[in-house]
């Protein structure tokens, strides 16, 4: 009877319209379109490239000289000078072909544009370049003797800020929208757990009452509908994975065995979630229907689906709501999963999924184990 | 004497202040066709939620196949086929796999359980739609789908309520041939429905529903046998002297006579030579006449006659 039922539950899901339509054709669709939006943006915008500069000498600066050189050796360079004239600079400018126009004598400075990344860091540098000056001059002038330590104070990094282990994995900001896509994915696996509920329950469709009719005990039906659903949502999951790493080829970062295990798991969190919901209370379908179409959008805005800086804004004024919200959870641990390389934090996302399910479960198997109705 | 299937006993059901059932107590034989009738509302799709332990009731005890009904009698419940008021099938199956999934939830056996849907298929003629989805089907079709799915594990006791509302005539034929089919392979049949005609066509017992209470059981001669009305005579008449009416309503058996200016309604209690004395009492008139109606008492008149209103017309 177990496997009877298990087989018909997949089958009966897995030919579902809408099931086809949300959970497979959907994040395929959604995917192609986050990807065609975004993903040249952080290439483009984001991803530090060698800023061409040009570079016009007035009068001889040994400091900058120095720095000048250190900034334009190296596989990949923070600057790469063109050494002219006023009038080429100029005309490069212009062209398009420098960011900016470096202006070399006793002081440094600089002519743009326009505003931009390349722009800032270029006055970042002219800034810095002063400010070296300015105390190496004032230590030549002092105290000769202390100009190697000023250098060496100058040169050392100053890290204010804990390390984390860090995984080399894709640091583009916009790879969130994706992690948010997949737990989108997941959570519509509630409309299917919502089904394995209302039709088992003879108060709520007569499917229901004609399987509580049956010779089947009910907690086969309760058992093999939540299995055979989330076995779909596995289905869907896996789809939408390997679509967006494989066909789109979105960088995830970190082990795809650790990833398609968090796809799956958020799939049956998603389906148990259904199931709750469908199992409390004694409201119609259609109503049951809404709450759990409400919840699921809410919880992913509230996870950065719509909004991509939302979570952003919950950790600064509410962080408890991302430590409850199962969408925010999922798609956490995603990002766990590609910026750390140490596993405590994905875990702890892990293990706040399966509290979940198992929550989800029990409960819902409590409500829907009631073996008589009052009414039907 | 035959063992009993069912036995209900003092059943009370109650939904707040409204009593669905008031002490409504019943016996069902082995082999007996048994119509529960009434109109809309009356009980019975309460009771037969009742018999099958769906839902939970006041007082009273039910009793299937001698045993007492629980919602964990799997035992009882696999010599049960419930074939519901609403169509209850899986959309994305075919109709094979919906009778196979049904059908499932009874035989394990896999080999068994093949030859039973292939026989539950040829029994309700859907040999020519097997591949097909129940959106494809017309109205009648999904109602022999709804019935196959009830009854390919061959249960001994066939419950169904109102399979043939919104049903063409050719598959409720279809349906009613069916049920007596099965009723002479062995199955015990409860059938519910507010067509009186249908229970009266099929039904070897019948008991009639009325707000939750049994006003009257029997077979349909033994229902109709309970009022005093065995023929009612009807004639199409232009011009009734007063005279004539009055003579006729003095003809033995006869107890009431209306006329509405076209038509002569004669209400006899037994007796078997109503209408040629009625029409001798015209003829002796010289009264001309049309058509003449000689119609036996049906189960809407024994439901009139002991409620007061008409089956059809109760409130539903």
């Amino acid at each position: 009877m177990f496997w009877h039922n298990l087989k018909y539950e997949i089958k009966t899901v897995m030919r579902e319209k809408d099931f086809i339509l949300w959970m497979l054709l959907f994040p395929i669709i959604l995917g192609t379109l986050f990807k065609v939006a975004f993903g040249s943006i952080y290439e483009n915008a984001e991803t530090f490239h060698t800023i061409p500069v040009a570079v016009v000498e007035t009068k001889e600066n040994e400091v900058f000289a120095g720095m000048l050189t250190a900034m334009t050796e190296g596989e990949e360079p923070a600057l790469s000078a063109t050494v002219t004239d006023d009038g080429e600079a100029r005309k490069l400018l212009f062209d398009g072909d420098v960011y900016g126009i470096l202006y070399v004598g006793d002081t440094v400075e600089l002519s743009v544009t326009g505003k931009g990344m390349q722009q800032t860091i270029l006055q970042e540098i002219v800034a810095r370049c002063s400010v070296y000056e300015t105390v190496i001059r004032d230590a030549i002038a002092e105290n000769p003797a202390a100009v190697s330590d000023a250098v060496k104070a100058l040169s050392a990094e100053v890290d204010v800020c804990r390390k984390n282990a860090s995984e080399a994995g894709n640091p583009d900001v916009y790879v969130q929208y994706f992690y948010n896509l997949i737990a989108m994915v997941a959570i519509c696996g509630c409309m299917t757990g919502l089904h394995v509920s209302t039709n088992s329950q003879a108060n709520q469709s007569t499917l229901g009452a004609r399987r509580n009719c049956s010779a089947t005990p009910k907690s086969i039906h309760l058992v093999t509908g939540v299995l055979g659903s989330a076995v779909s949502q596995t289905c869907s999951m896996v789809v939408c994975v390997t679509f967006l790493r494989f066909v789109l080829r979105v960088n995830f970062g970190g082990s795809l065995f650790l990833l398609y295990l968090s796809a799956i798991l958020s799939g049956f969190l998603g389906v148990t979630m259904g199931f709750f919901v469908g199992s409390i209370g004694r409201m119609r379908y259609e109503v049951k229907e809404a709450i759990s179409m409400s919840v699921s959008m809410v919880l992913c805005f509230l996870s950065g689906l719509m909004v991509g800086n939302m979570k952003g804004i919950i950790a600064e004024h509410m962080p408890w709501i991302n430590r409850v919200n199962p969408v925010a959870i999922m798609s956490d641990s995603f990002y766990c999963l590609n910026m750390y390389s140490d596993y405590r934090r994905f875990m702890t996302k892990i293990v706040g999924m399966l509290i979940y399910i198992v929550a989800f479960t029990v409960i819902g198997v409590l409500f829907a184990r009631r073996k008589k109705y009052a009414s039907i | 004497m035959k063992p009993t299937v069912v036995k209900i006993d003092n059943l009370v059901k109650r939904y707040g202040e409204l009593v669905a059932l008031d002490h409504f107590s019943l016996e069902i034989k082995e082999g007996e066709i048994f119509g529960l009738l009434g109109p809309n509302g009356s009980g019975k799709t309460t009771t037969i939620n009742c018999l099958l332990s769906l839902l939970t009731f006041d007082k009273g005890d039910i009793e299937v196949f001698g045993q007492e009904m629980t919602p964990t009698s799997y035992d009882l419940k696999s010599e049960i086929g419930v074939i519901m008021q609403n169509v209850a099938v899986l959309d994305e199956l075919t109709v094979r796999e919906n009778i196979d999934y049904f059908c499932g939830l009874y035989v394990t056996d896999k080999a068994k359980r093949k030859a039973l849907v292939e026989e539950a298929i040829r029994f309700v003629g859907l040999e020519d739609f097997v591949n097909f989805r129940p959106g494809k089907l017309s109205g009648g079709l999904l109602r022999r789908l709804n019935i196959a799915c009830g009854i390919a594990h061959k249960p001994k006791l066939i419950i169904l309520d109102e399979p043939t509302v919104a049903v063409d005539p050719q598959s409720r034929n279809k349906i009613l041939e069916g049920i007596q089919e099965l009723n002479r392979q062995g199955a015990t049949v409860i059938y519910t429905s507010h067509y009186m005609e249908e229970v009266e066509q099929i039904c070897t017992r019948i008991a009639i529903m009325d707000k939750g209470r049994k006003i009257a059981e029997g077979t349909k001669d033994e229902l109709k046998g309970m009022i005093r009305n065995s023929e009612t005579v009807s004639i199409e008449i232009l011009e009734l002297p007063e005279e004539a009416k009055e003579k006729i309503s003095h003809l033995p058996h006869v107890y009431e006579t209306e006329y509405d200016g076209e038509k002569l309604t004669v209400r006899c209690s037994g007796g078997r030579h109503n209408l040629i004395r009625i029409l001798g009492v015209l003829q002796e008139a010289e009264l001309g006449f049309g058509r003449v109606y000689s119609e036996l008492p049906t189960l809407n008149d024994v439901f009139l006659e002991i409620t007061g209103t008409a089956l059809r017309d109760a409130k539903e």
